[in-house]
C-alpha cells in the first residue's frame, strides 16, 4: 500500500508539516508545543531514613496534583519513573503509588526507566496515552531510597552503589564499583586525548555548589566549597575526587503531562515540551572507541532539536545529568558550548556557574542538590521557566534543555543512554 | 585460601567463555565467516548471521593488548577489596580489537598508563574459577 504524501500547515507549531509515504508523519515536528508539564512536586530530599519510595511517589504525586489544581479523581494515566521496578536493580512493588492514591487510572505503567534516564522516557510514554485519547491527564512519578540503602549495606562493609548489583555484572571480581569504575574509565579517556585537568573537573563542582547555595532545597545549600576543597577531598577512584561525584538520595519527584488545550484552563503556568530525542552508546560498542570520549549526544540533541525549531543559542538553562562531574564538562562539548576536548578551560572560564553566560544544574545538579535520576533535571527546569527559582532564578529563562543519563552496558563498562528534553515557558 | 571477595556472575550463554579461562584459554567471540573478532559476544556487524548466531564460536585468541583507559579505585567498596586498594581497573585494547574490562596487576598506581602494552594472566580460585587478569608485558 502506497498513500500520496502531503502538507498541512500546523497552526500549533506555526510550520508546514510533511506528512510521508509510509508514515502519518515523517519528522515529528508536529510533537512541538501539543503536551505541557503543569504540575510539580518533589518531597523533602537527602537522608529521609523510614521512608520507602512508594511513601515518597504518594506524597510527590499529592503534591503534584495539587499544585495542577487537579483532583486524584482526574488522572487517568500514571507512570512510574524508575529503573526496573520489577527485579532490577532497584526491586520493589511497582502498583503502589496509583493504589495508595486511589488514581482511577486505565494504565500504571510501571519502571520507564533505564538507569539514571527516567523522566524523558516518561514523558515519551505520556504524550503517546494523550496523542491516542487514552488519557487526558497523566501523573510520573519517582523516588528512591538509595541514601537509606546505601547505610544499610555500609554495615556488610560495602560503600557506594553495591546494592545496585544485578544478575550478569561484569566487573565485581576485580573490585569494578559502579558507577564510578564506568565513568571513572571515560574520565580518564578524556584527559589523555585532551589534557583535561583534576582542576578543571573541580570547577564543575565549585560552579554547581554555588547554586546549590541559592537553593534552600538543596542537600548542600550552605556548605561552599572552593577549588582547594575539591583538591584536597581523598580520592576515592582515581580520577574521581570525592567532590567529582554525585550525591545519593531519598526523595520522590513527581509531574502531570496533559494535552495544551488542556493546560490553559489549569492554575499553573504551562511548561510547554517543544521536543525529546535519545541516544544509545552501546550502538557502536565497541568497535568505534572514540564513545568513551563523547555521550551518546547527536541522535538525542538531532531529534529534539528538529522537533522543537531551536538551535543552542536558543537555550537559557542547561540542566545536564551530572552523576560526575566529567558529565558536565562531557555534554557542554557534545551539544556544541564549546569544542571537543575544550570543555575543562570553558568550566574554568566561569560560564556555567551562577553570572555565567550558560547557566548549567541551577539548582545544584546531582552533585550538590540531590540525585533523583534526571528527575532532577527536570523538576529544575520546570522550577526555572515557572519563575519560581527564588535566589538562583535566570532572568528571562524561557527556553531550558534537560537530559539524562544511564543504563549500564555492565561488559562495556559504560552507561548508554542519553536523553535530550526541550522545554519552553 | 577462603575468597572474601564476589564471585563470577556468569550467565547461561557465557559458560563456554568461563570454561576457557579456567583452562587458561582466553577465549573470544570469533566469526567463522569473516574472522572479526568480539567480547562479550555479539552478533557479527559484517554480514547476515545463521540462526542463534551458529556462525560464531569461542575461539583462543592473543591475550595481548594495551590499557586503553583505566581507574584506580582507593576505596575499598566491598570489604574483600581492603587490603588489596589501591588497585587498577582498567579497560584493555585487545589486539584483535575488543575491549575488556580487568585488572591489570604488578601495576603501581604510578606506573599505569594509557597504551601500556599488557598480557592475560590467569588467576585460578580455589580449582572453583579462573580470573582473567592482565600485567604489563616484559
Amino acid at each position: 500500500m502506497l498513500y500520496e504524501a502531503w502538507f498541512e500547515f500546523d497552526p500549533i507549531s506555526q510550520q508546514n508539516i510533511y506528512y510521508g509515504r509510509h508514515s502519518v508523519v515523517s519528522d515529528g515536528r508536529h510533537f512541538k508545543n501539543r503536551f505541557c508539564i503543569v504540575g510539580l512536586g518533589v518531597t523533602k530530599v537527602g537522608h529521609l531514613p523510614g521512608r520507602t519510595p512508594r511513601m515518597l511517589e504518594v506524597e510527590a504525586a499529592r503534591l503534584a496534583i495539587e499544585d495542577a489544581g487537579l483532583t486524584p479523581q482526574d488522572v487517568d494515566a500514571a507512570i512510574q519513573a524508575q529503573s526496573d521496578p520489577g527485579g532490577g536493580v532497584r526491586p520493589r512493588y511497582d502498583d503502589a503509588f496509583s493504589r495508595m492514591l486511589g488514581l482511577p487510572v486505565k494504565v500504571h505503567i510501571p519502571g520507564v526507566g533505564r538507569g539514571g534516564e527516567v523522566a524523558t522516557l516518561g514523558i515519551l510514554s505520556a504524550t503517546q496515552l494523550l496523542s491516542l485519547g487514552i488519557a487526558k491527564y497523566v501523573l510520573i512519578a519517582g523516588a528512591r531510597d538509595d541514601w537509606s540503602r546505601s547505610q544499610k549495606i555500609r554495615k556488610e562493609g560495602q560503600r557506594g552503589q553495591a546494592f545496585l548489583e544485578k544478575e550478569g555484572v561484569w566487573g565485581r571480581p576485580f573490585g569494578a564499583i559502579p558507577a564510578a569504575s564506568f565513568h571513572g574509565l571515560f574520565a580518564t579517556r578524556h584527559m589523555y586525548e585532551h589534557g583535561t585537568t583534576s582542576r578543571q573537573l573541580g570547577a564543575v563542582a565549585v560552579a554547581e555548589r554555588q547554586w546549590a547555595c541559592l537553593n534552600p532545597h538543596a542537600y548542600m545549600h550552605g556548605r561552599p566549597i572552593t577549588i582547594e576543597d575539591h583538591q584536597s577531598s581523598p580520592i576515592v577512584v582515581w580520577p574521581f575526587h570525592l567532590l567529582d561525584i554525585c550525591l545519593q538520595s531519598d526523595g520522590g519527584t513527581a509531574f502531570i503531562v496533559t494535552t495544551a488545550d488542556r493546560a490553559k484552563d489549569l492554575k499553573t503556568p504551562p511548561v510547554y515540551i517543544m521536543g525529546l530525542g535519545f541516544g544509545e552508546q552501546m550502538a557502536d560498542l565497541w568497535w568505534e572507541k572514540k564513545n568513551y570520549t563523547t555521550l551518546s549526544v547527536e541522535t538525542a540533541k538531532n531529534d529534539a532539536f528538529r522537533m522543537a525549531g531551536i538551535e543552542l543559542k536558543d537555550i537559557d538553562v542547561a540542566e545536564f545529568y551530572d552523576c560526575f562531574t566529567t558529565e558536565v564538562i562531557f555534554q557542554l562539548e557534545d551539544y556544541g558550548w564549546c569544542e571537543k576536548g575544550e570543555g575543562g578551560p570553558f568550566v574554568e572560564e566561569g560560564h556555567i556557574g551562577p553570572g555565567g553566560d550558560i547557566p548549567v544544574n541551577t539548582g545544584g545538579g546531582l552533585l550538590s542538590s540531590h540525585h533523583l535520576g534526571n528527575l532532577t533535571c527536570v523538576a529544575e527546569a520546570i522550577i526555572q521557566l515557572r519563575g519560581e527559582g527564588g535566589d538562583r532564578q535566570v532572568k528571562g529563562a524561557e527556553v531550558a534543555l534537560a537530559t539524562g543519563h544511564g543504563g549500564e552496558i555492565v561488559s562495556g563498562q559504560m552507561c548508554s543512554i542519553h536523553s535530550t528534553l526541550i522545554l519552553r515557558r | 585460601m577462603t575468597w572474601n571477595k564476589p564471585r563470577p556472575n556468569i550467565p547461561e550463554d557465557m559458560k563456554l567463555f568461563w570454561a576457557g579461562i579456567k583452562e587458561h584459554k582466553f577465549v573470544l567471540w570469533h566469526c567463522k565467516v569473516c574472522d572479526a573478532w568480539y567480547w562479550p559476544p555479539a552478533c557479527c556487524r559484517n554480514h547476515p548471521n545463521e540462526p542463534y548466531m551458529g556462525n560464531m564460536e569461542w575461539k583462543e585468541a592473543s591475550g595481548r593488548g594495551k590499557v586503553f583507559t583505566y581507574t584506580v579505585p582507593h576505596w575499598a567498596f566491598h570489604p574483600g577489596f581492603k587490603d588489596e586498594a589501591p588497585y587498577v581497573y582498567a579497560l584493555i585494547e585487545l589486539r584483535e580489537g575488543p575491549l575488556f574490562p580487568s585488572n591489570v596487576i604488578d601495576c603501581s598506581d604510578e606506573d599505569i598508563k594509557v597504551g601500556l602494552p599488557v598480557e592475560v594472566v590467569f588467576e585460578d580460585i580455589n580449582g572453583e574459577f579462573t580470573l582473567p587478569k592482565f600485567k604489563p608485558l616484559k
